[in-house]
């Protein structure tokens, strides 16, 4: 963790290299400003609990989800086009023999436009070496038990897809309306490293 | 050769540590250093793996002891200088 | 040789190349099967050396964790592009 005076030193630098770049036409006057609000504005975990919500109480949704997510998330009004390019999206749903946990070992990919800014723990070096190889382990340090008979997916995001995890509805929710069930979701839950 | 990015499978890291109510960013500049990579590689300046390369090429001390959003400046400039955009002097006197 | 499809099985490439690439130094040289395709894109390699690159398939391939790191009982689900892929031809 970098002190104050890192900081404000790096926080400078990265506004000198703005205006050099600013003035050498590579940047408009403001557009940084209206990036960042573009960006907070469009991506939230909130988005992500619509969907698993949706597929809890839909099961021709959740079907079409976990076929084609690209084109389903669009029957809520939402897109993967939101970032630098449509990117696909993977959904995979957990049940009571299968739990699915996501991962990018390389970097950090993560489907921020939709679900925003991950979380640090999820960019750490301590949780991409070790999930791939111990994500039992891993989960109990997440405070997540779960049955041997459960088998453990880890999908590593490697590649062009970034990837979303749809919890088990939990027990007892069957006379939630779909809000109040998507207010259950939790950012972790959309990961894997939490059951809902 | 395998770089320090690749860490799948390591051991010897600490124990993952969550952070509750954790901000989207920790400081404005965080943001912008997104923001500005995002508009780069929009320009066609870079693309994005050539960034990830740039992140990669680290020397694994210093990615190691540098912040996420660290790296990622560091990336940006070093790409700015590799493709002609800026000197390294250019980059280290203030502008603005 | 055999084409790629979902329930091919595939050996990925041993080699540790020179400057970037997206196939994890855990998941080389290993025998996983492909599950599903994921896209048609230009080799990330190619890209990060300043190349166009064609265009070739992206699969999701599934490897046992004991086959990665010799214990574990969970699967590993990793994306990569066509060209890191050999399928293993199966005896008749």
């Amino acid at each position: 963790m970098s002190g104050d005076h890192t900081s404000s030193a790096v926080s400078a630098r990265v506004r000198s290299v703005e205006a050099f770049l600013e003035s050498r036409g590579l940047l408009d006057d403001g557009e940084i400003d209206r990036r960042i609000d573009e960006f907070l504005a469009g991506g939230s975990p909130v988005n992500g609990a619509r969907i698993a919500a949706r597929a809890w109480v839909d099961p021709g949704f959740a079907e079409r989800l976990l076929a084609d997510a690209n084109s389903a998330i669009r029957e809520l009004g939402l897109t993967m086009a939101g970032g630098l390019q449509e990117q696909r999206l993977k959904v995979v749903a957990n049940t009571v023999d299968e739990h699915n946990v996501v991962v990018c070992t390389l970097c950090s990919c993560y489907p921020i436009a939709l679900l925003g800014p991950s979380p640090g723990w999820y960019k750490s070096e301590a949780y991409r070496s070790r999930v791939v190889r111990d994500p039992r382990g891993v989960l109990r340090e997440f405070g997540v038990e779960l049955p041997d008979r459960t088998r453990i997916s880890v999908w590593d995001a490697s590649a062009e897809s970034r990837y979303m995890v749809v919890p088990r509805r939990p027990a007892g929710t069957e006379d939630l309306p779909e809000e109040q069930l998507a207010g259950l979701v939790t950012r972790k839950g959309l990961i894997g490293t939490a059951v809902v | 050769m395998s770089r320090i990015n690749d860490v799948g499978g390591m051991s010897g890291f600490p124990p993952i540590a969550e952070e509750p109510d954790e901000p989207p960013f920790h400081a404005d500049w965080e943001a912008h250093v997104l923001a500005l990579n995002g508009a780069l590689i929009r320009r066609g300046v870079y693309n994005l793996d050539e960034f990830r390369d740039a992140i990669e090429r680290m020397p694994p001390e210093e990615y190691l002891a540098a912040s996420y959003y660290e790296r990622w400046f560091t990336a940006i400039t070093a790409l700015l200088v590799a493709k002609g955009v800026a000197t390294a002097d250019e980059l280290d006197s203030p502008h603005g | 040789m055999a084409e790629l499809a979902p329930g091919v099985r595939v050996r990925t490439r041993t080699t540790d190349p020179d400057g970037h690439t997206r196939l994890p130094r855990y998941a080389r040289g290993a025998v996983g099967v492909l599950v599903e395709e994921a896209g048609v894109h230009p080799l990330a390699d190619d890209r990060a050396r300043g190349r166009a690159g064609a265009p070739q398939p992206v699969w999701h391939v599934r490897f046992a964790a004991a086959d990665l790191f010799g214990a574990g009982d969970h699967t590993v689900t990793v994306e990569l592009w066509a060209d890191y892929l050999t399928p293993i031809e199966e005896d008749a």
